[in-house]
């Protein structure tokens, strides 16, 4: 493909991401709302580099968003008194957050990706289930009690901009780690890890035989899935909320989430998992609103009627609907 | 120095006896059809060549390296491509894309990236009289295409050896012939081995293969030049039935 022609399919998510991000910001009561999108699409979008290209299901994928709360915590905590690092220390708790779950990732997938289909999903409930229960049991990490991080933030940059940092910047690098993510899926759709990924998920015994070093790219994917999610969890959890608790952090309920929202977006497509991630938060915090209380009630047979009537997403549907048009270069 | 040598290889499942203490020899260059009835082992051989399985006893050696316990991806890499007797396409990639996987992750000396790959596949695809389906889904085909589309994705593997499984089960007689002469022209041009297997297409082995080695209960029978092999009364007895009685 030609020099910017292979970004086109940027151009939308990108659009979608800073729409969302104005209105935000110059809706009067909405920044809320929107955070909550981004952070719902960003998580999409980082577990869809190993959902949906791979076809493997991760059911221990919070765990990797929790490392990554505990590199920034642990940064935080260790760090803010060094004055001259300003917030450098911000940019290095990011790194820590990234080499925290990519390193983890890199030991579950050395072992779980021997593993195929239910064998790994089973395996990888365990990860997370055990860590947590580590740091509890040998109290590491402050234990059950966590690490809170408020008063050292308060401590670095003062009150105004501790409260700058939760309230508007940590959503803010949920955005930049969404739209990291986009341009990360389209680089390996578009280059030999993406036909590697895409062969194995169709059939892996195959894809060896021609020649696809099958664990090599999976741990890739899985590696890079990671260390998103790492990001993501240092941004909106650590930084929004200042605190980490491994009781939160660890809660499987993030993974079914994103889950969800890939399936309902579109699998293994770049469009997708932004799609499925602003609409199912749309739908959480508007039915939160309207019926408070009742709203997964009401969420659950919604989503149920969408992937039944469009099993291949949002945007395996449009994808179909627009091949052999002029947008088809837009829409992958 | 043979380019593929097998020494007393013997595969197990559980009781049953799939491949019972097989040696044979291939050089470059050369056309053989393995044949034998269901359930001889012939695709048992395929798998343990290509590194589906490991052997429980016996060598594999290739191109002068023992290859017997490395994996598929490895023994792709040293140039041994191989099809599918039930087609396995890469569903959602189109025609294009699925010969382009061959081309990008084949023999190692030839691998390419991705432009280079797609620009080989539509090359590949032209060659085989393929070219108006390469932009259709692969799961869209219907399985003689998908059986094509497979010997066109291993070729763009560059390997020294095919190994072709089944291949030519389904097709008209006319299409065949036609492949035939496509595989002798390919062979002849890029020199490659070509192991095809067949149960029970005698045309596609009169026409192709140079020897013949037939496979019987997992053992070999007997291996002799085609037309030695054919007329051979053991064959027809096992293989092609009993001579009517005149």
């Amino acid at each position: 493909m030609r020099g910017l022609e292979k970004y086109y399919p940027l151009l939308p998510v990108y659009v979608m991401y800073g729409l969302l991000f104005l209105f935000g910001h110059y809706t009067e009561g909405m920044w809320q709302a929107a955070a909550l999108c981004a952070f719902y699409a960003a998580l999409g979008q980082a577990f869809n580099v190993f959902l949906g290209m791979t076809g493997y299901v991760d059911f221990g994928y919070v765990a990797f968003m929790a490392l990554g709360a505990y590199g920034m915590a642990l940064t935080v905590a260790n760090l803010y008194d060094v004055a001259w690092l300003g917030s450098g220390m911000i940019l290095i708790g990011l790194i820590a957050a990234m080499v925290f779950s990519g390193l983890l990732s890199m030991v579950v997938g050395a072992i779980a990706l021997r593993l195929r289909g239910a064998y790994f999903a089973i395996a990888t409930i365990g990860v997370n289930e055990g860590f947590r229960f580590l740091l509890e049991g040998i109290k590491l990490w402050g234990g059950s009690e966590g690490i809170i991080i408020s008063s050292k933030l308060r401590d670095a940059f003062g009150s105004d901009g501790a409260s700058r940092l939760s309230t508007f910047w940590a959503d803010t690098f949920v955005f930049l780690t969404a739209a990291l993510a986009a341009l990360i899926t389209l680089l390996y759709m578009q280059s030999r890890i993406g036909y590697a990924l895409t062969a194995l998920r169709e059939d892996e015994d195959a894809a060896k035989v021609m020649g696809v070093n099958t664990t090599k790219y999976k741990i890739i994917a899985f590696i890079t899935s990671a260390s998103l999610g790492g990001l993501i969890g240092a941004s909106a959890w650590t930084l929004k909320l200042t605190y980490v608790f491994p009781a939160d952090a660890f809660a499987i309920h993030y993974t079914v989430e994103a889950i969800v929202i890939v399936i309902l977006g579109g699998a293994g497509t770049l469009m997708g998992p932004v799609a499925g991630g602003i609409l199912y938060a749309a739908l959480k915090y508007g039915l939160g609103v309207t019926f408070p209380g009742l709203q997964l009630l009401i969420l659950a047979p919604i989503i149920i009627v969408i992937i039944v009537v469009m099993p291949e997403g949002l945007i395996g549907v449009l994808k179909a609907k627009v091949r052999g048009t002029v947008l088809q270069k837009f829409i992958v | 120095m043979s380019l593929l040598q097998l020494e007393g290889v013997t595969k197990r499942f559980g009781g049953l006896l799939a491949i019972d203490n097989v040696s044979l020899e291939i050089d470059s260059g050369e056309a053989i059809s393995i044949v034998g009835p269901n359930g001889s082992g012939k695709t048992t051989l395929f798998n343990l060549i290509s590194g589906v399985y490991a052997p429980d006893q016996g060598k594999v050696v290739f191109d002068g390296l023992e290859i017997t316990h490395l994996p598929p991806y490895r023994r792709a890499h040293l140039g041994i491509g191989r099809t599918f007797q039930i087609p396995r396409p890469f569903g959602s990639l189109t025609v294009r894309e699925n010969v382009a996987v061959g081309a990008m992750f084949g023999a190692h000396e030839h691998s390419m990236g991705v432009d280079a790959a797609l620009k080989s596949a539509d090359e590949r695809l032209r060659l085989m009289g393929f070219y108006e389906l390469r932009e259709r889904p692969a799961r869209e085909l219907t399985p003689v295409e998908m059986k094509m589309m497979e010997i066109a994705r291993a070729l763009a593997m560059k390997p020294k050896l095919l190994l072709l499984d089944e291949s030519m089960a389904g097709m008209p007689p006319k299409d065949i012939d036609a492949l035939v002469q496509l595989l002798k022209g390919i062979k002849q041009k890029e020199g490659i081995a070509v192991i095809a297997m067949v149960e029970h297409i005698m045309r596609a082995v009169v026409g192709f293969a140079e020897r013949v080695i037939v496979l019987y209960q997992g053992r070999k029978m007997l291996e002799a030049p085609t037309a030695q092999a054919l007329s051979d009364p053991r064959v027809v007895d096992v293989y092609l039935g009993k001579e009517l009685e005149q």
